[in-house]
């Protein structure tokens, strides 16, 4: 074993040697090698290699390992999600498409319809309206012959009473019928 | 001013006996640093989740960074994953204990007449330990990976030497070249847990000394940056530990050249 003091009497500094190796200590033994105290670090170094591993690296790796798989399931699954999505906006853009041909057809042919419905509507309404037109003159003429017949019947009373208050007389039937008869002729006239 | 200056030993002090155990000043550091990482180690435990804490985002980020490191020598995900029980114990044990040596207290705060702290890597016995951990994990992960005959062949590599026999002298010469550099390669195993070893003891405590001295001669200001060179050296002979105890895995495990042509 070496000992070294170092003494240095001017700066008060001590440097002292002692060296007390016997020359029969091996040089295993002069730099400290000792089968006990190697077999007690022996096993102090596996004591902290097992702690290390089971401890720190052994937890840490497998949640690193963990965490690297469920990364590359994610990605792998965000790839698919991504060609799904490509997938789908192409369905949709083709669907869409198609719905705009569809929905174009639609409005032409109900466009067609419409037209095609108006011009029927407009001669049904048409052949309505001539149809009321002829009931309403056939009402009217009706009408104005029941009418001439009252105003006929009407003067004829009137004629009958302005000539008895003329003649003041009573006429018979027959008188009375040719009197109604020449006034109507006069009147006519 | 006065003062004396305690050079740290090679071999670390015994402060007391438990029964006939030597307890020494560098095993009071390794058991600081294991009751650090035991409760880190339970906090993590607990609180581990998807969706991490500012801890676990802390240590996630140290262990993302030393995994990409060692990604660089194995280049495969799975097997760093597979070499972290052994090297990133190593490494943050290393780490965490070097940098326990630049505390306050460490070199200063005695038991007696002793240093109560010292950095854990200035014991030999741990260091060679560790050594001995890297080299022989590596071995059991290529006897794992290789088998057991396929890995030791690259050691002791008889079969060549008995097929070469009808091969004639050239195929006999190369066989035995062969047969030497599998012993070399023994010698080279014991070689690489020396350099681990003596590598780290060597840094760490050249590193300790220097902290006293300089601390006794100007205790302000001065060790100042020198304790920063320490934090880096604390950090890369921890890299340099680690790194190759996972070169000698991936060397180990992977089949020897030219196999098939044997």
């Amino acid at each position: 074993m070496n000992i070294i003091e170092i003494a240095n009497a001017s700066t008060e500094e001590t440097v002292v040697e002692h060296t007390t190796t016997p020359n029969n200590e091996s040089v295993a033994a002069s730099l400290g090698l000792n089968g006990q105290l190697f077999v007690f670090q022996l096993i102090n170094f596996a004591i902290v290699a097992g702690i290390v591993w089971f401890l720190i690296l052994k937890p840490l790796t497998s949640k690193l390992e963990e965490r690297k798989n469920i990364i590359d399931e994610s990605l792998e699954k965000a790839k698919e999600v991504e060609a799904n999505l490509i997938m789908s906006n192409e369905k949709f853009t083709e669907k869409i498409s198609e719905a705009k041909a569809e929905g174009n057809k639609i409005i032409t042919k109900a466009t067609t319809d419409a037209e095609e419905l108006a011009v029927s509507m407009k001669a049904k309404a048409k052949v309505e309206i001539e149809n009321l037109v002829e009931q309403a003159r056939g009402k009217i003429k009706d009408e104005k012959e029941e009418v001439m017949q009252g105003i006929k019947k009407e003067t004829a009373s009137l004629i009958m009473a302005v000539v008895e208050k003329v003649l003041n007389e009573k006429l018979t039937d027959k008188k009375d019928q040719q009197l109604i008869e020449e006034s109507l002729k006069n009147l006519h006239k | 001013m006065s003062g004396t200056i305690h050079i740290p030993t090679l071999a670390p002090d015994v402060l007391f006996q438990i029964g006939n155990f030597n307890i020494t000043n560098t095993m009071i550091n390794v058991w600081l640093a294991m009751l650090i990482f035991l409760v880190l180690g339970i906090l993590i435990k607990r609180k581990v989740s998807l969706r991490p804490g500012k801890l676990q985002n802390i240590c996630e980020f140290f262990l993302e960074s030393v995994l990409s490191y060692f990604d660089q020598v194995t280049g495969d995900r799975k097997k760093t994953i597979r070499f972290l029980p052994v090297v990133g114990s190593i490494f943050f044990f290393i780490l965490l204990s070097n940098w326990l040596g630049l505390l306050p207290g460490t070199g200063s705060i005695t038991w007696g007449h002793k240093m109560l702290l010292r950095p854990a890597n200035t014991d030999l016995n741990l260091t060679v330990a560790m050594a001995l951990v890297s080299v022989i994990a590596s071995h059991v992960y290529a006897f794992i990976a290789l088998g057991v005959f396929t890995h030791l062949g690259k050691f002791i590599q008889i079969k060549n030497l008995f097929k070469s026999i009808k091969k004639g002298p050239i195929a006999i010469f190369t066989a035995i070249i062969e047969f030497a550099v599998g012993l070399i390669e023994i010698i080279s195993e014991l070689a690489k847990v020396l350099s681990l070893s003596l590598r780290l003891f060597g840094n760490i405590f050249a590193g300790e000394v220097l902290i006293s001295v300089i601390s006794a001669l100007i205790a302000a200001l001065v060790p100042t940056p020198f304790m920063l060179l320490e934090l880096l050296v604390g950090l890369i002979q921890a890299a340099v530990f680690a790194m190759l105890t996972i070169v000698y895995l991936t060397v180990a495990t992977s089949a020897p050249h030219g196999a098939e042509e044997h």
